[in-house]
């Protein structure tokens, strides 16, 4: 018999189907095809594909969602593949990179990171900071910072002294004049956050924890 | 301090000598090219340039001064040597006229200080950086110092200026929108390939400052985060002896006065204690009751 190229596993969240990563593509598409069509299932079912070591250009996974969806209503919820391309291992090490900055961001600079960033200095009047995911300022932050341009809404801003003019997270804006009786009492230590009803909110950098528990990464006991 | 500036010139040597384009025999004994500039108009440079300029040739140094505000000169007026003008920075670059001819003598600093004016009629953009530079180097060679009085802004006159200098002194007063604009301008500087730049705080107002009125010393230096060069204060009479034509440094007994020669000390490399805002005020009784009648 000839050997299997697709293996239909059931899980509570629907059925996974993995595919056999050594044959060749036009050979898995025409299993696929058989596979999905054969029997008869009811209602509604989500699919998840499993690639294994098989890498997928946009265009095939298309395909293959396709195929699947074609005949029967099953619906892909999520294509896995153990492989990724060196380009985007590359996106993927600049995006969680950490950068640290030392110096001071002058009026009318603008610095750009993809990732999180230290700043070791100070950001000024009419400096701006861009940054991919959190951002923190052992000095004065004076100036304007934009902490998760790509919309990344959990990211932070702290500054060890916080007086900005604007903050910015994911695609909020706060323009620091109607400054909230917390910021007028407090401006050491203070990081801002995206709080409920997409509000930019504020606190103490102890309160952190509580806050957003997933920005660490420590994995060590004690 | 003089160890590193010997050190830096050394470094400036050594690139002038890769570079081909530049004349090799001068190079052993140069000078030093400093750009005073601001970002924001209106505080002072050019009363510094000319006044820095007359107290490093007041000790002793050959000085020339380079005006770079094409079109809005005015370095000229302040030292009085406006009616002398024949050629101009623009002749010499575009080559109408020798070096030589184009810098005017200040008889009052005997054949130590020198002015290269800049051209009324035309606008900045007649020059570029290059040139700017050529000529700055062939005043390096003939002077210890050349002080190069920016225009404001940060368009093409700033980049002139920048371009042959060595070292870079920001000009501002106590003034929020003074400092913004220094901060704009020391940001472009540390992009240059040049010394850190140093702070003059001009115009200072004791009794503003005294009050929180103003910023004060300390707040400026702290937000800019660079080194202080000189701090001068507030006074008439910088004014007045501007509309004469004569630098405010010629009169030994003026505070403004005494704060520009101490920055020329310091830029010598002598070690000078800032100067105290408070000891200008009147002591005894009759100091005050003289003050009164001043």
């Amino acid at each position: 018999m000839k050997k299997q190229l697709i293996h239909i596993k059931g899980t509570k969240d629907g059925l996974v189907l993995r595919l056999d990563d050594q044959c060749s593509y036009s050979e898995l598409v025409e299993e696929l095809e058989k596979k999905v069509t054969e029997g008869h299932l009811d209602g509604k079912i989500d699919v998840q594909l499993h690639l294994g070591k098989r890498y997928c250009t946009p265009e095939q996974k298309a395909q293959l969602t396709k195929v699947v969806e074609e005949h029967q209503k099953l619906c892909v919820k999520k294509i896995q593949s153990d492989v990724i391309t060196i380009e985007e291992s590359f996106k993927q090490l600049e995006t969680n990179r950490f950068e640290t900055y030392v110096g001071i961001v002058r009026s009318g600079q603008t610095l750009r990171v993809t990732g999180d960033l230290l700043v070791l200095g100070d950001v000024n009047p009419n400096g701006r900071i861009e940054a991919g995911g959190n951002v923190h300022i052992a000095g004065k932050l004076k100036g304007i910072v934009h902490a998760g341009v790509n919309g990344n809404e959990e990211a932070i801003v702290y500054a060890s002294h916080f007086e900005p003019t604007h903050v910015l997270i994911g695609n909020h804006v706060e323009v620091m004049t109607n400054e909230s009786q917390f910021i007028l009492d407090h401006t050491h230590q203070i990081f801002a956050y995206l709080g409920e009803n997409d509000i930019i909110a504020y606190d103490r950098i102890q309160e952190l924890r509580n806050i957003r528990p997933n920005l660490s990464t420590y994995k060590g006991g004690s | 301090m003089s160890e590193d500036e010997l050190l830096f010139s050394k470094n400036i040597d050594d690139a002038i000598t890769q570079d081909a384009t530049l004349h090799k025999e001068g190079a052993a004994n140069v000078g030093e090219a400093i750009v005073i500039t601001s970002g924001k108009g209106g505080v002072g440079k050019t009363t510094t340039t000319a006044n820095l300029g007359t107290a490093l040739a007041l000790q002793g140094k050959k000085v020339c001064l380079v005006d770079t505000d094409i079109g809005l000169r005015n370095l000229d007026v302040i030292l009085g040597l406006e009616n002398r003008i024949i050629y101009d920075l623009v002749d010499v670059i575009e080559g109408r006229c020798k070096m030589h001819q184009a810098l005017v003598k200040d008889k009052r600093v005997d054949e130590r200080l020198y002015l290269l004016p800049a051209a009324q009629n035309t606008d900045k953009n007649a020059i570029n950086p290059e040139q700017m530079k050529i000529v700055v180097d062939e005043l390096k060679r003939e002077f210890d110092y050349v002080l190069i009085d920016c225009p404001a802004g940060i368009e093409q006159g700033y980049r002139n200026a920048v371009a042959g200098a060595d070292r870079a002194i920001v000009v501002t007063t106590p003034e929020i929108s003074a400092v913004r604009d220094a901060d704009r301008i020391i940001g472009l500087l540390e992009q240059e390939p040049i010394e850190p730049p140093k702070l003059i705080i001009n115009r200072i107002r004791k009794s503003l400052m005294a009050n929180g009125d103003a910023m004060d010393i300390t707040e400026v230096t702290t937000h800019l985060s660079i080194d202080l060069l000189g701090i001068i204060v507030d006074s008439e009479d910088v004014i007045s002896s501007s509309n004469k034509g004569e630098p405010i440094v010629m009169n030994p007994n003026n505070k403004a006065s005494l704060g520009y020669r101490n920055i020329a000390r310091r830029i010598l490399g002598d070690s000078v204690p800032l100067m105290s805002l408070e000891d200008d005020q009147p002591k005894g009784v009759f100091a005050k009751l003289k003050s009164l009648f001043k």
